[in-house]
């Protein structure tokens, strides 16, 4: 595990994802798993209408010294989480560099337009291969899928975190997740969630 | 045949205010509804062929193909159209009296057909106030719920379509001209579907010069009397120019110039007063209201007719020839005046990338028009 | 307990701006606050809510905008310190209060805090709530971050207190509902006593009576007190400068643009060619600090968020003091330099400098961006904005749609501000044909409904959510019902203010601190008025179109369908399915004449997929919610459902 270096100072991670799946919650958590460690974070949400069905992001900068600006400027993301392969792409498109990480979730979910027949999906594997030629690494992983073992498919988010632990980029330990989980979900939750976010972990480094 | 699709359908038909509102392209698919006389698209669809298209009666009808079919000959443009033999009729004894509108002669048809198990469902058109219901029946003795004329055009078809859904393999159908029409081409499997089944086991055609538009009759009747009160109406054979609406024993006479203004344009264009496509054809007989005209056209039309005429279904005697020449003449008029005015708009063997309303040997056209 | 009552001063915590707001209230001893949901303004009162019990603060979710401000005066006269909180269209529907507000002047502090949207992330106009503060001249404070928005609430009610006047502190969609580090001060321990003290000299501040009048005099005092609030402005912490001693270019700015302007120059590395000049005390703005920073550079960029407030009134102060500043070239929204529509960030900024200075920036190699050109495109289909899985607006509007095609006058729907305003996108079936403010759907219904004169013989119809009828709808149903106006309303009861989500409201057994509390019958209420009333559930597709053809068809006035399910996000439906769903791929007709997937084509609940290599229809139980509709849309039987267990 990496110290309370920054590789980046501010380093800035984009979680992205469809309304429903949980953003905000990961955002949230992964934030404050960052300020027990002493960082300043910022983050930035997409909350409402855009939550209905449209694609969301949060955009999160991790900082020894400062608050930043709740939007990162364009092509300068450090890791993306995605936790809908195609808000991947999306993302890439305006934040991503060659330097740029992905960690994204497999599990589609079709828009209106797609269900409606008028736009075209893409091939999980044609996603993975877009995003590979413009990360510096990209790492799918079966998360809803994996979490819809676990007995929720909510618990893909926190699966997803745990993959972006799984990469010691930032400090993020185990501890200081069961801490933020017990500090806002029922005590009861808290074990399940461990776990998802340990199997994320596994998942990555395998 | 030719077939397009709901979009082509729309704008051939439904928007240029074509559609009489047979029921044909009704609950065929979740987009087609009818609702008071009226026949709306809910939502796009974007099929280019469907059977809304084939089914309906007001466009890219082919007539020699129909007469081939059902007849084994070109369309000829006679005024009654093929058929076997000409009568009179009349309910029988073993037919229980209802509110029939002439001789209760379709009523009497229907029942026997379902009490000697020829069809297993009836298509008929009741009424809810003067607004046509139509429905599915199958018990013999129910028949007569349905009996007497509803002026308004009715969806009846929609219940054909209906009846199809549920299964029943031998269905009997009592329609209008156009929807008689509609009928012929539903039975020759225009989709050429390959689990096609022709499921309509007889079909018992009305005369008809015009019906009503649902829309407009309901708001006239209504500053006159109480719709809810109307127990019958009427139009008695020519030369009485009356509609008769009945309030039980009560009654007001309307003259038929006023109710004229209120059918459809589309009704100027139909070219058939006689069901020239059914196995049997019914309508009034000049001088009797108690008895009705009675044209036989098809193998089992005249199987039909003849056992309900055994087992006392049914009467029937020959009709008299001022009637026959009557009818002829009426009809004759109806089909050359329709096929003149469509001919006009360029309704018929319109080019070949056009849609067209009717599509026959051109010369036929001209004999028919003169 | 909430980490908002956390005692412990110098504590951290992330907090979302609306957070850090709420507990710079907290801070501050206040004692009231009222508000009417909207986005990105509802987590201030929902925070404050919450902690209202420990606090010991009532905290109310107001009928509208209007009464969350008189509610929030009546503490302010009766010497508590109140807060008031609304979205910016909110400062709109309580102007005509705001102003009498602003000639009376307040008592105990007071503070009302707006929160704008600029780019429309939530909202259907991007309207700016600062010119109120210029147009009934009250003084404005703009936070530049969260520790400034928690800092800057607290020291707002003291300046209120000070000036005797309400205060306007305004904040935007990014700093609301962004979060970042909090440091915390002390919460107030003292008790506060409520008393209005009205019998004294009639024109005594804090014992007269409380109005705007008389106008020449009360208009004169409220001068006085902006003329007090600019000496103070001069000296506030809450304006900084940062950069060079002469920077080539000056960037005034405010709330979060200072992000935006503060990352543009690290970006460019420019810390030692251009000066940051952060403004947090917008209305008056202090001449002298202005005159002093303009005197340091020619070139002036003025960067902010939606329409040239700072600029225009920045610009006035340069012209003042042009004799002694010198002439200055200004950048900024009139020339173009800065969008005049849509919400900045700072890619924005950047591009303003590299053309004012220019220079040249790339923000990632060519070669890579060339490689993304198009991706967003092809690589992730747009995604448009669609009702939730299980929604009733979805149900409801699949009805109204059906129930005005069937009826085939050209009916139309008026619609209004919540969840259903989607309905004029395909998702509610592009059924309504206008959005403007709250309630306005009924309003404009009433008018529609007065045209049968002049020939209009289309159906009129109006859509309003359930808290929206409480907020402005009975107005105009009165109005309608008292002119013989003839439509129908279709009231949307969800059972909450969904799209803010879910504060109660007056049809409600609970407020907003969870008392229990009398609840108003939407029925009764309408009835009283005399309109026909018909009650459905949506979710009975059938029996509520044929209900609307009904009351379309009743052309005896005012007629109102209460179309009643709870919202499928609200906690009761998450608890559980109704039904079990299954799709039966055998008879599924797909694409086949009978079908052409009405349910993904047309209806498009998310919940079901189609399948273009199976060419069926398929279920996703991930996001089916199990409401059951799509079973009675589908022509084949295919989808059924089973009462789930
Ligand atoms: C719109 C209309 C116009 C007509 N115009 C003429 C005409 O010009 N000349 C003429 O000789 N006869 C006309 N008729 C036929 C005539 O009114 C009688 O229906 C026919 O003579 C049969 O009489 P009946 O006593 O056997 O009928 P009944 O035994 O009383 O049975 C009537 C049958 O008609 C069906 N029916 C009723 N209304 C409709 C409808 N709107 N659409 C489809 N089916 C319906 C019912 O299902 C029922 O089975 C018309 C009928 C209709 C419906
Ligand atoms: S093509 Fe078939 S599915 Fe489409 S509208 Fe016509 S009948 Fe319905
Ligand atoms: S099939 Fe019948 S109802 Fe349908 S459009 Fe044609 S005439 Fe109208
Ligand atoms: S509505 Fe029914 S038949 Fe049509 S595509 Fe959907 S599941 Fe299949
Ligand atoms: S039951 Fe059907 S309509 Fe309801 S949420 Fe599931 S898929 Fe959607």
């Amino acid at each position: 595990m990496a110290g309370t270096q920054l590789p980046n100072d501010p380093y800035n991670i984009i979680i992205t994802g469809v309304g429903g799946q949980g953003n905000v919650m990961a955002s949230r958590v992964l934030a404050n798993m960052l300020v027990k460690k002493g960082f300043y974070v910022t983050i930035g949400e997409t909350f409402g209408a855009s939550q209905r069905g449209g694609s969301v992001m949060s955009h999160l900068r991790v900082s020894k010294k400062d608050t930043w600006s709740p939007q990162i400027p364009k092509g300068k993301a450090h890791v993306i989480v995605a936790l809908e392969p195609t808000e991947a792409i999306r993302v890439l498109a305006d934040y991503g560099n060659p330097d740029v990480k992905v960690v994204s979730n497999t599990r589609p979910i079709h828009p209106a337009g797609v269900i409606a027949g008028d736009l075209n999906y893409p091939a999980i594997e044609e996603t993975k291969k877009t995003a590979r030629g413009i990360s510096s690494h990209a790492w799918f992983i079966d998360a809803t899928d994996e979490a819809l073992r676990l007995g929720n498919p909510i618990l893909g988010n926190i699966i997803m975190l745990g993959a972006l632990s799984g990469l010691d980029d930032l400090p993020l330990d185990k501890e200081d997740f069961r801490e933020v989980i017990a500090e806002s979900l029922p005590q009861n939750k808290v074990d399940i969630n461990m776990e998802a976010f340990d199997l994320g972990r596994g998942l990555l480094k395998e | 045949m030719k077939i397009f699709g709901p979009n082509e359908l729309l704008e051939a038909v439904i928007n240029k205010n074509l559609c009489i509102g047979c029921g044909a392209c009704i609950h065929l698919c979740p987009y087609f509804r009818s609702y008071k006389g009226k026949t709306a698209m809910l939502f796009p669809c974007t099929l280019e062929e469907g059977r809304c298209f084939a089914y309906c009666p007001k466009i890219e009808v082919d007539l020699d193909e129909l007469s081939q079919q059902y007849f084994g000959r070109s369309y000829e443009g006679g005024p009654l159209g093929n058929y076997l033999s000409i009568h009179t009729a009349q309910a029988g004894p073993k037919v229980k009296k209802a509110s029939f509108q002439a001789g209760g002669t379709v009523s009497a048809l229907m029942s026997f057909a379902l009490a000697k198990g020829y069809i297993d469902a009836a298509v008929l058109t009741d009424k809810e106030g003067i607004l046509p219901v139509p429905r599915v029946i199958t018990d013999a003795d129910e028949v007569l719920t349905c009996s007497s004329s509803k002026y308004s055009a009715s969806p009846t078809l929609s219940a054909l379509n209906q009846a199809m859904t549920d299964e029943y393999t031998k269905i009997g159908v009592v329609a209008t001209p156009c929807q008689v029409l509609s009928v012929a081409q539903m039975r020759m499997n225009p989709l050429e579907k390959e689990d096609f089944v022709d499921s309509v086991a007889l079909v018992v055609g009305l005369f008809c010069t015009w019906a009503i538009d649902f829309r407009t009759f309901a708001p006239f009747i209504s500053e006159r009397v109480d719709i809810t009160t109307i127990t019958k109406v009427d139009i008695p054979p020519p030369p009485s120019e009356i509609m008769e609406v009945y309030m039980g024993e009560e009654k007001i006479e309307i003259p038929l110039n006023e109710i004229r203004e209120l059918v459809p344009e589309t009704c100027s264009y139909c070219i058939d007063m006689t069901s020239e496509f059914s196995d049997i054809s019914v309508g009034v007989l000049e001088g009797r209201p108690d008895m009705n005209t009675l044209i036989i056209r098809t193998d089992r039309g005249q199987k039909i007719v003849n056992e309900a005429v055994q087992e006392g279904y049914l009467v029937i005697e020959d009709i008299p020839e001022e009637n026959l020449e009557h009818l002829m003449w009426a009809a004759g008029n109806k089909k050359k005046r329709a096929f003149a005015k469509a001919k006009e708009e360029g309704m018929i063997n319109a080019e070949e990338d056009k849609k067209s309303y009717l599509r026959l040997q051109p010369k036929t056209v001209k004999e028919i028009t003169g | 307990m909430s980490a908002l009552l956390d005692k412990k001063e110098g504590a951290e915590h992330l907090l979302m701006g609306n957070e850090a707001i709420a507990r710079g209230a907290l801070e501050a001893g206040v004692k009231v606050a009222a508000g009417y949901p909207g986005t990105p303004s509802s987590e201030i009162i929902e925070s404050l809510a919450g902690v209202a019990k420990d606090a010991n603060i009532y905290v109310e979710w107001s009928v509208n905008e209007k009464l969350a401000m008189e509610v929030a005066a009546a503490a302010s006269f009766a010497e508590l310190r109140s807060l008031c909180v609304m979205k910016q269209n909110g400062v709109n529907v309580a102007s005509d209060f705001l102003l009498h507000l602003a000639g009376s002047g307040t008592r105990g502090g007071m503070v009302l805090v707006p929160c704008d949207d600029p780019g429309a992330l939530s909202s259907i106009n991007e309207g700016e709530s600062r010119f109120f503060a210029r147009t009934v001249e009250i003084p404005l404070l703009e936070p530049g971050d969260f520790q400034e928005a928690k800092d800057m609430t607290k020291w707002a009610f003291e300046l209120s207190e000070e000036l005797k006047q309400l205060i306007m502190l305004r904040s935007v969609t990014r700093l609301s509902h962004a979060s970042g580090n909090v440091r915390f001060g002390t919460l107030p321990t003292g008790e506060a006593k409520a008393r209005f003290r009205c019998d004294g000299f009639i024109l005594d501040p804090d014992e007269g009576i409380v109005i705007s009048a008389p106008v020449d005099y009360k208009h004169g005092q409220q001068h006085e007190k902006l003329k007090r609030a600019k000496e103070i402005f001069e000296d506030s912490p809450f304006n900084t400068y940062e950069g060079p001693e002469k920077p080539e270019l000056l960037i005034i700015t405010s709330s979060a643009c200072t992000l935006y302007s503060r990352e543009a120059i690290s970006i460019l590395g420019l810390k030692e060619r251009v000066g940051l000049l952060k403004l947090g005390t917008t209305w008056p703005l202090p001449p002298k600090l202005l005159t002093r920073y303009l005197s340091l550079a020619e070139k002036i960029l003025i960067v902010e968020e939606v329409l040239p407030f700072l600029e225009e009134n920045v610009k006035v102060i340069a012209a003042e003091t042009a004799s002694e500043i010198g002439i200055k070239k200004f950048y900024g929204k009139n020339d173009g330099t800065i969008p005049m529509v849509g919400e900045l960030n700072p890619d924005y900024v950047i591009n303003a400098i590299t053309k004012i200075l220019e220079i040249e920036y790339l923000p990632r190699p060519e070669e890579y961006a060339a490689k993304t050109q198009g991706l967003a495109f092809f690589g992730a289909p747009q995604r448009e904005l669609i009702f939730c899985p299980g929604c009733p607006h979805r149900a409801s509007f699949w009805s109204i749609h059906n129930a005005l095609e069937l009826d085939g006058r050209k009916g139309f729907v008026c619609g209004d501000i919540g969840c259903y305003t989607m309905a004029l996108l395909p998702t509610g079936f592009t059924t309504l044909k206008t959005v403007h403010a709250m309630g306005s759907g009924s309003g404009l219904a009433s008018g529609f409904g007065k045209l049968g004169q002049f020939g209009l013989d289309q159906p009129v119809l109006a859509v309003c959510g359930d808290s929206t009828f409480f907020h402005t709808a009975i107005p105009a149903l009165i109005n309608a019902r008292h002119h013989k106006s003839d439509f129908t309303l279709v009231v949307l009861d969800n059972s909450g203010t969904a799209m803010t989500g879910f504060q109660p409201h007056p049809g409600l057994e609970v407020n907003a601190m969870g008392d229990n509390v009398p609840d108003l019958d939407i029925a009764e209420i309408c009835r009283s008025m005399g309109a026909r009333v018909e009650i459905r559930d949506p979710f009975e597709l059938e029996e509520t179109r044929a209900t609307l053809n009904n009351l379309m068809e009743d052309n005896e006035g005012l007629k109102v369908l209460i179309l009643r399910q709870i919202c499928g996000l609200s906690p009761e439906k998450k608890a559980g399915k109704k039904y079990e769903m299954a799709i039966n791929e055998e008879i599924c007709l797909g694409e086949n004449c009978g079908c052409n997937r009405v349910c993904t084509r047309i209806f498009r609940c998310p919940g079901l997929v189609w399948d273009k290599e199976k060419q069926v229809t398929r279920l996703d139980e991930v996001i089916c919610t199990g409401c059951g509709v799509c079973a009675d849309i589908c022509p084949a039987g295919a989808i059924t459902r089973k009462e789930a267990v």
